[in-house]
């Protein structure tokens, strides 16, 4: 499977600052409760926190690390450059953004896109993992897509 | 403090009837600096009052004072903030935040700088060209907001702005109004916030207006002075909700 955050990116700032205000340790049960969900909807902003090395998960407690503080202390305009940095790292988005920029004008189209992927991952879910690319792709100022034309550009 | 609007004697009933009464005899004032939350149980008339005191809707009886002034149209030093945010789903996100600067006299580069301002201001950029349907819940309330606040309005009224969204977008989005109400750059005089989660009216408010249902009527008022930033688990907070909670069940 790409790797990908599969939640939104508010939720993952939210739960990095439920995670703050548990002083940066809690069991992840805990947050399920506090927050009412369930833990199969909580699931995806910890998954997505993990992989972008801003929490750390220890035999059921969420740990936020220094640099998931460091997110936290900043505003939106420096976030963004953070998040910047973060998801470019990611496989998945390298990936992209290399077959991007090896295109003419850097720009592919949706079609080109998934087909890429398609080839390179078994379980693409097409659908649902373009538009967390493009969320996140977008929020990181990485990629940027005109849905109206389905050109992305990096 | 000088109070920014002041309601005096408001009633308002469903069509002609004054059997229909929602809201019975408000008497509120809004003050400068100051974040106010409503609380009510549902049908107490909180959205109602919202709609009034913009002056989206005209009460059936008493007034609303914007500044001494009568309100008698949509008031222009105001904004609404909508649950379901209420956005144009064939504009993007910067053309539906443009909408806010309707009727403001802006060369057209001046109005593009704005919203680029705002747009990066609210953690916006990136999608500028998005349509509502390709964002999340949470960024759409963005949209809504960065609509609301665009025009500098002195008042920015929320209907629940918090209640469609599910809790950890919430959390998040809860603490950017307070970093913005907290910022004097952007913050309006005042916010008028209207919820049915108290702990989120305890949590973010300066004073709290209780509502009963049916008609709504303003069962009390209660100032909240926990210094900021709160801490949503302490029991100092959750005294005052619990007392709160008294009151409306």
């Amino acid at each position: 499977m790409l790797a990908l955050p599969r939640a939104h990116v508010g939720q993952m700032i939210g739960l990095l600052e439920v995670l703050e205000d548990f002083k940066g340790r809690v069991d992840v049960a805990k947050v399920a409760d506090d927050l009412i969900l369930e833990l199969d909807d909580l699931l995806p902003a910890v998954d997505a926190a993990e992989l972008l090395s801003f929490i750390e998960v220890d035999s059921g407690d969420l740990i936020l690390k220094e640099t998931g503080r460091e997110f936290l202390s900043k505003g939106p305009k420096v976030r963004k450059k953070l998040l910047n940095k973060y998801v470019a790292n990611l496989e998945s988005f390298k990936k992209i953004i290399n077959f991007i920029r090896n295109q003419e004008n850097c720009e592919v189209s949706k079609e080109e896109l998934l087909d890429l992927l398609k080839g390179e991952v078994a379980d693409f879910d097409v659908e649902s993992d373009f538009s967390w690319i493009i969320e996140w792709g977008r929020d990181s100022l990485l990629l940027k897509y005109d849905s109206d034309n389905d050109k992305i550009r990096a | 403090m000088a109070s920014l609007v002041d309601m005096q004697n408001v009633s308002h009933a469903f069509g002609k009837s004054r059997s229909d009464l929602i809201l019975d005899k408000i008497n509120l004032s809004i003050n400068e600096h100051e974040f106010v939350g409503v609380v009510g149980p549902s049908g107490c008339g909180k959205s109602a009052l919202l709609r009034i005191i913009i002056g989206l809707t005209k009460p059936t009886d008493g007034a609303v004072y914007y500044r001494g002034e009568k309100v008698e149209d949509i008031c222009k030093g105001m904004s609404m903030v909508f649950q379901t945010f209420a956005l144009f789903p064939w504009l993007t996100v910067f053309e539906n935040i443009e909408l806010g600067l309707q009727g403001k006299s802006f060369s057209k580069s001046e109005k593009r700088a704005r919203v680029l301002k705002i747009i990066e201001f609210m953690g916006l950029s990136g999608f500028e060209e998005a349509y509502p349907r390709e964002l999340s819940r949470g960024m759409k309330q963005r949209v809504g907001l960065a609509r609301g606040l665009i025009p500098d309005p002195e008042l920015i009224l929320m209907d629940e702005p918090f209640s469609s969204l599910d809790a950890l977008t919430a959390t998040h989005l809860r603490e950017e109004v307070l970093d913005l109400w907290l910022d004097p750059s952007v913050a309006p005089e005042a916010v008028i916030m209207v919820t049915h989660n108290v702990e989120e009216a305890v949590y973010m408010a300066d004073r709290i207006v209780i509502l009963t249902s049916r008609p709504g009527k303003i069962a009390k008022e209660l100032e909240v002075t926990l210094p900021r930033p709160r801490d949503l688990r302490s029991n100092e907070l959750y005294k005052i909700v619990d007392e709160i909670t008294g009151f409306i069940a």
